[in-house]
């Protein structure tokens, strides 16, 4: 029991921390994801990049097991998400959207919620919760129901819940959308220690600017296909991120032909 | 005019949309439009068929007790059946007109001509021209004419009048949950049909067709059922009787349309008033301590008693879940007084096992989709991996928690007021053998057959089609759940009247033991469909 939490495996460190392979997802006509390979290197900070509709979030929720694959395998640490999912979700964390979470609870109690539900021994949950309320900053707002939170309050109880059992990754869903600088930054920071104390981070993003600061590795995703993927120096070639993206997806140029009656 | 074909045309399109065949959904949604449509087909038929045989009959009682009455049931239920459990139709949502520039008098006409697009309308409309049929009998052609339009004008009655009543309401019940009260109601009403009929032709019987000819006179003078009423005068031909009861008609029509479109302006502004947002909760020591109610401070914290105490917290801060619980209280505090107390000369309706029975079962359905009254944070217990039987017992014993006090007392307070003490125990063992296989039932269903709750806005919307289904669905529920009571119910009616204690453990050790085994295997269901549970309560946009 006590390994169950707190641990970090060491042992087989170089083993990928997520292996996607031929991950497929169609919504009734629409394929959503189509057949994706995907390596996240463990210890990696890792972003998914993608236009709006690409797929990462399709993605991202059949690697942390909300939505089954059509076809394909999820691999989270070398544990099949799909085969043994509670080995699998023992081992990471995940963001949820703000309208995923149990908003009516305070941001302490659902700490706490989380934290018992995973099987947490009550005084670490005690010792982490206040300890993690107060580096996000919320610990005056911590006798305050989560549905009242302003967006950027909501993704940081939202972060803490997934860092609540130190798992070995995180896996992000837009973890910066709608949240002001000043916590972006605290996010930001408190995911590079993160990184830096050997964990995982996984996010996906459209914010060019903040994947370029912050990821080791990324990979492109547009159409449910992944475009280009690896270490980003490879990646990108020595170009700004954002052009080599703008290619990458096939997005256009105005040529300032069109729109002209504007 | 232009712009209002749009609207007719676009809730056509809506309509059709829904039943393009996309995936299972779209097959599941053109079954459902289907029975609606044979549901609508049935109604208009019964009620042309009365209004046409009331309307023309020789006896002008019989006319204006017909008449009268079918009329202003039918009014009346367009008032009261979306508040209690059909929900408004809002395929067309004035909030999505907010922002193009259509002047208030062309939106205000077409949503209401948009709204008599659909199957109740239609339906209602067929009824109501059944009048022309009597016009035509006694008053010859004029009359049959005549009563085209008043037949539409009742319609747009019936439409503008359950639109500003819902509207009316929608802020007092911020709860969808009152439906479920409301199917508990419709159990109550169609159990009493049966006395009731009784008692109608008992009344008959006495006073012959008098009360029902003066309720019938009465209601045709109120807006009710002035439009049906007027059909008869013109039968008759009393021309000017009939012009003054479609005036209280179009008085009315026009009062409705006034405040419909004053009402629209802030449908368009959005929820208005959310009331005090900051919500502070006191609280103090430690996380786990703040989350767990002091009732279950003892017990060794774990899974199972975090998710009992995060429903405990739901059911007083969730507003949804405080109107379930108040509806809850409501049904396990009257039904019994009505059923046991209230009696005729001193003869028991039921007796009081038989009715704790049932009150037990009403409250394990209201278990019937508790995925899809979390909404998405059960992706929460996705995400952890919470092991699908203690989910399920934990939402069990959470109930549990609230009525069992509840019920105990109020059987207790029953069992001294009619002197009926005796039964006391037997009624607490049938409360939990029907509670115990209702709940079991119920979460089977929630694990099988969840369905998407509207998130926020108006308490009365309703997601998709197929509510009429889903309340016959918890109809054969509550009816499968009494069934599987078998045994003790046979234990009640065989056991000697000194025994009859012995089904307090009997009905007890049933009811756990039904949860067992439901859990057992609803949970292990759970654990297998997790993915597809959240992705069916997830709404589709």
């Amino acid at each position: 029991m006590s390994r169950r939490y707190g641990d970090r495996v060491t042992g087989h460190a170089r083993e990928p921390a997520v292996l996607l392979r031929g991950l497929t997802k169609r919504f009734d006509e629409k394929i959503a994801v189509a057949g994706i390979d995907l390596d996240v290197p463990s210890g990696s900070f890792f972003g998914l990049l993608g236009p709006n509709g690409a797929g990462k979030t399709t993605t991202l929720s059949m690697t942390v097991g909300l939505l089954r694959p059509d076809a394909g395998t999820a691999h989270v640490l070398g544990r099949n998400v799909w085969a043994d999912p509670v080995a699998a979700k023992r081992l990471l964390g995940a963001l949820p959207d703000s309208g995923r979470m149990f908003d009516r609870l305070t941001g302490s109690e659902l700490l706490a919620y989380i934290g018992l539900l995973r099987g947490m021994a009550r005084d670490v949950i005690d010792l982490r919760a206040a300890e993690l309320l107060d580096v996000l900053g919320l610990g005056d707002a911590g006798h305050k129901m989560v549905i009242d939170y302003s967006a950027g309050m909501k993704k940081k109880i939202g972060l803490a819940c997934a860092l609540l059992h130190s798992p070995r990754l995180v896996v992000l869903d837009e973890p910066f959308e709608g949240v002001d600088p000043v916590s972006a930054a605290l996010i930001r920071d408190i995911l590079q220690r993160y990184v830096a104390g050997g964990g995982t981070v996984i996010f996906s993003s459209h914010v060019m600017e903040l994947v370029e600061k912050l990821c080791d590795h990324i990979a492109i995703l547009a159409a449910g296909e992944i475009r280009a993927a690896g270490p980003i120096e490879t990646v990108r070639g020595g170009r700004v991120l954002e052009d080599v993206f703008v290619e990458v997806v096939g997005g256009r140029t105005a040529t300032g032909a069109e729109l002209s009656w504007l | 005019m232009a712009l209002i074909r749009h609207f007719v045309l676009l809730k056509l399109r809506i309509l059709g949309n829904g039943m393009r065949p996309r995936g299972t959904a779209g097959s599941k949604r053109l079954v459902m439009f289907i029975v609606g449509v044979v549901l609508g087909l049935w109604m208009a038929t019964a009620g042309f068929a009365v209004l046409a045989i009331g309307s023309s009959s020789d006896d002008a009682d019989v006319r204006i007790a017909v008449v009268g009455l079918t009329g202003a049931l039918v009014t009346a239920g367009w008032l009261l059946l979306p508040l209690l459990f059909f929900g408004v139709d809002e395929t067309i949502d004035p909030a999505r007109f907010a922002l193009l520039p259509i002047p208030r008098r062309i939106l205000t006409t077409g949503m209401v001509v948009a709204a008599c697009v659909g199957i109740p309308a239609v339906a209602t409309l067929i009824a109501t021209l059944g009048l022309v049929v009597g016009g035509a009998v006694r008053g010859g052609t004029p009359a049959a004419l005549f009563a085209v339009p008043a037949a539409i004008l009742s319609l747009l009655l019936c439409v503008l009048g359950s639109r500003a009543v819902t509207s009316a309401f929608a802020s007092m019940l911020r709860s969808r949950r009152m439906r479920d009260l409301a199917i508990i109601l419709i159990v109550v009403v169609s159990g009493s049909l049966g006395p009731g009929q009784l008692a109608i032709a008992s009344l008959v019987e006495q006073n012959g067709l008098g009360p029902l000819t003066t309720a019938g006179r009465v209601l045709g003078w109120t807006p009710l059922a002035a439009a049906h009423a007027a059909v008869l005068e013109a039968g008759e031909g009393r021309w000017p009787l009939a012009m003054a009861r479609l005036a209280i008609v179009v008085v009315a029509l026009a009062l409705l349309a006034w405040w419909w479109s004053v009402t629209l302006e802030q449908a368009m502004l959005g929820t208005s008033t959310t009331g005090p947002r900051d919500r502070k909760v006191s609280g103090s020591g430690g996380a786990v301590d703040a989350l767990i109610p002091a009732v279950l401070r003892g017990l060794p914290a774990g899974g199972l008693i975090a998710i009992v105490a995060r429903d405990l917290r739901y059911f007083w801060r969730d507003p949804r879940w405080r109107a379930s619980f108040a509806s809850l209280g409501i049904v396990s505090l009257f039904l019994p007084f009505m059923l046991v107390v209230m009696t005729d000369e001193g003869r028991a309706a039921a007796p009081l096992p038989a009715v704790t029975l049932f009150i037990g079962v009403i409250i394990g359905i209201s278990l019937a989709n508790i995925f899809g009254s979390d909404g998405l944070a059960f992706a929460t217990h996705l995400l952890v991996g919470v092991p699908g039987r203690m989910e399920l017992r934990a939402r069990i014993v959470s109930l549990a928690l609230v009525v069992v006090p509840l019920l105990t007392l109020v059987t207790i307070m029953v069992g001294l007021l009619r002197p009926a003490a005796a039964s006391v125990p037997a009624a607490l063992g049938t409360a939990a053998a029907g509670f115990g296989t209702a709940a079991a039932l119920s979460v089977t269903a929630a694990v099988l057959m969840p369905y998407p709750m509207p998130q926020a806005g108006n308490p009365f919307a309703v997601s998709s089609g197929g509510a009429l289904l889903r309340s016959l669905l918890v109809l054969v529920g509550m009816v499968s759940a009494i069934g599987m009571t078998g045994p003790v119910i046979a234990a009640y009616v065989l056991l000697p009247e000194t025994l009859i204690w012995l089904l307090l453990p009997i009905g007890g050790g049933w009811g756990v033991f039904a949860v067992l085994i439901g859990t057992y295997i609803a949970g292990d269901a759970l654990d297998r469909r997790g993915p597809e549970v959240l992705t069916s309560i997830t709404p589709r946009l």
